[in-house]
């Protein structure tokens, strides 16, 4: 199961990658161990900054040699002055957060552009689950049941391009990879991807 | 050679992991130093210890910093008799956190301190007395400044790392402020920018105790004498700032001093064991009502008596108010102002219990560095120990520490 999320990770960290500009400040909210933000450092010699709950979390940054902050992401950008950062990374890691258009407003504060990536929830087989047998989702992605789940709070691409256009937010870049997240899917994304990402800037 | 002696006892003394046995030096210089307040004294003494090689590039040295009752004995043992070792032994040693074997260790008593360096109570020899409140007043800078002279005797190139908790904190933030390209890398813990009106509160408090002791005689009084009691006093309540609820609960909660135990059957419940009993005590005699009754006056009382036979009330009276006087914000007109210059990747370490100086005192320290574009790392461990947590003897904390300095 770790090497097969770690796979599945691999690709939208490549993709984060590519839209990453050399040298850049970026923010990863919710940076957990860092393994995004130390191939990032390694590859685009960005200026790293996570944050994160966790104190072993910033404990395994902090041994990566990355910065790291411990504490809530909304309270630390609040903090900040405006763009500050080139980048804000929102690495799946939205669908777990209260209120995700505030922070995202608030990283285009602190940020030029705001990478989100997140679990098409749109994706047939999710539909499926419910659909046909009328339950939560089980899968690669969705790992537990319902009782011993965080609280989620799904969205499809439909949603969040939606969610776009209402705040009138530019999509600069989108990229949607298919039920595999290895392939990049253009056909009827919000039904066949299952892992969207997309670049927001004001 | 081979003494069965010697080598019972050798195993339980410095087994590996151990600094073991250290030796107390003197850096002495014999140039003027001038305090941030413009006074001069001819010269100084800093007393330190080393733990570890320099190597040949010089530049594996990391400096320790102590708080405000601390001294340079920071690990390892000064006899095979030592009931105690150095207070941060359980970070620093042989493949521990902050390990020796790497490092060279270093940490000196602060100038104004009692334990062998300059102070109030050392002889001005300009006088031929004690120098009493006619030392300079000292500053956290001073400290540094003073420790800045010392490293550069012993050929210390630069510091691979500052570390320091409390007050050895503030020395660590001041020496990536004062000489930035010297310090790579800066480890606070437990600490703060600025007081705020409560800690002040509480060094006023000490102080007066201090103050008010006839026996203080305006700081003049002979080394064995002087104002035992109101610098007693002054640490029992002091002690208490660096302990939280909790875990004063869980060490004492109201468990009585045996001489209050009530007799009990063996088969009750511990808590009932130590439950207070007037038996046996005449309630009409005079000192009854305010004798030790509860485990924590005694424990409180024990601090200070210990304390006023280890450290001078003058020098607590000098610390207190470097503490009180430190404020980067002020001194540079903002904080993220006194941090423009910092080239040394920081870590700040807040405690969730620590209300002396709390998590968002540490935090601000933190999001300060951030706003001025700096390298710095925030985290903060969940203890109920209170704000001596930094000296807890906690893995996580360990983990922390290696993996910022490797």
């Amino acid at each position: 199961m770790a090497k097969h999320s770690q796979i599945k990770r691999s690709v939208d960290m490549q993709i984060i990658a590519d839209w990453v500009e050399p040298g850049a400040r970026v923010l990863d909210l919710g940076c957990g161990r860092g393994v995004l933000l130390d191939y990032l450092a390694q590859t685009k010699k960005v200026h790293a900054v996570g944050v994160d709950l966790d104190f072993d979390k910033i404990s395994a940054c902090v041994r990566r040699g990355l910065t790291a902050y411990q504490g809530d992401m909304m309270a630390l950008m609040r903090e900040l002055p405006e763009n500050h950062f080139d980048r804000v990374i929102c690495s799946r890691t939205l669908e777990e957060l209260p209120d995700p258009g505030a922070i995202i407003e608030q990283a285009l504060r602190i940020g030029r552009t705001i990478t989100v990536g997140f679990v098409n929830h749109g994706y047939w087989k999710n539909r499926t689950a419910a659909f046909f047998l009328g339950r939560k989702p089980r899968n690669a992605v969705y790992t537990t049941a319902w009782y011993e789940s965080r609280p989620t709070n799904p969205a499809s691409i439909a949603d969040f391009e939606d969610f776009c256009a209402l705040r009138k937010l530019k999509i600069a870049r989108r990229a949607h990879l298919g039920g595999d997240w290895k392939t990049t899917s253009s056909l009827l994304p919000n039904l066949l991807a299952g892992y969207a990402l997309y670049d927001l800037t004001r | 050679m081979n003494d069965a002696d010697d080598l019972s006892h050798a195993p339980a003394r410095s087994e590996p992991g151990e600094v073991g046995l250290v030796e107390p030096r003197d850096f002495v210089s014999t140039e003027p130093f001038t305090f941030d307040n413009g006074q001069s004294i001819p010269g100084f003494t800093l007393r330190y210890e080393t733990y570890g090689r320099l190597n040949p590039s010089r530049d594996n040295a990391v400096l320790v910093c102590h708080a405000l009752s601390g001294d340079h004995h920071c690990a390892g043992i000064h006899s095979l008799g030592d009931r105690k070792p150095g207070w941060w032994n359980n970070l620093i040693g042989p493949g521990k956190a902050l390990d020796t074997n790497k490092f060279f260790v270093l940490c000196c008593n602060v100038i104004g301190g009692c334990q062998g360096s300059t102070g109030p109570s050392s002889i001005d020899p300009r006088t031929g007395r004690a120098y009493g409140i006619t030392f300079p007043a000292v500053t956290i800078r001073d400290m540094v400044r003073t420790q800045k002279r010392w490293l550069d005797s012993l050929g210390v190139a630069s510091l691979y790392a500052v570390i320091g908790g409390s007050m050895g904190g503030m020395q660590v933030l001041q020496w990536s402020i004062e000489y930035p390209a010297f310090v790579q890398r800066a480890l606070a813990m437990a600490t703060t920018a600025r007081e705020g009106a409560q800690a002040i509160a509480f060094n006023e408090v000490g102080r007066q105790a201090i103050l008010q002791d006839p026996e203080w005689n305006h700081g003049f009084y002979p080394k064995s004498g002087g104002p035992r009691v109101g610098l007693a006093i002054a640490r029992m309540m002091a002690h208490i700032t660096y302990l939280s609820d909790a875990s004063m609960d869980r060490k004492f909660g109201r468990k009585a001093v045996a001489a209050h135990r009530k007799a009990v059957a063996p088969a009750t419940p511990a808590e009932d064991v130590s439950e207070l009993s007037m038996e046996g005590v005449d309630p009409t005699a005079p000192t009854a009502t305010f004798d030790v009754r509860f485990e924590v006056e005694s424990y409180l009382r024990y601090q200070g008596q210990s304390f006023i036979n280890r450290f001078d009330a003058n020098s607590y009276l000098y610390i207190t108010r470097a503490l009180d006087q430190f404020d980067l914000a002020a001194t540079h007109g903002s904080l993220e102002k006194a941090f423009a210059e910092v080239q040394a990747a920081t870590l700040v370490v807040g405690f969730t219990s620590d209300w002396l100086f709390p998590p968002d005192q540490n935090r601000a320290i933190a999001l300060a560095l951030l706003r001025a574009g700096k390298r710095v790392s925030y985290a903060e461990l969940a203890t109920d120990l209170g704000h001596d947590s930094f000296l807890l003897e906690s893995p996580q904390l360990y983990d922390l520490v290696r993996g910022f300095l490797n």
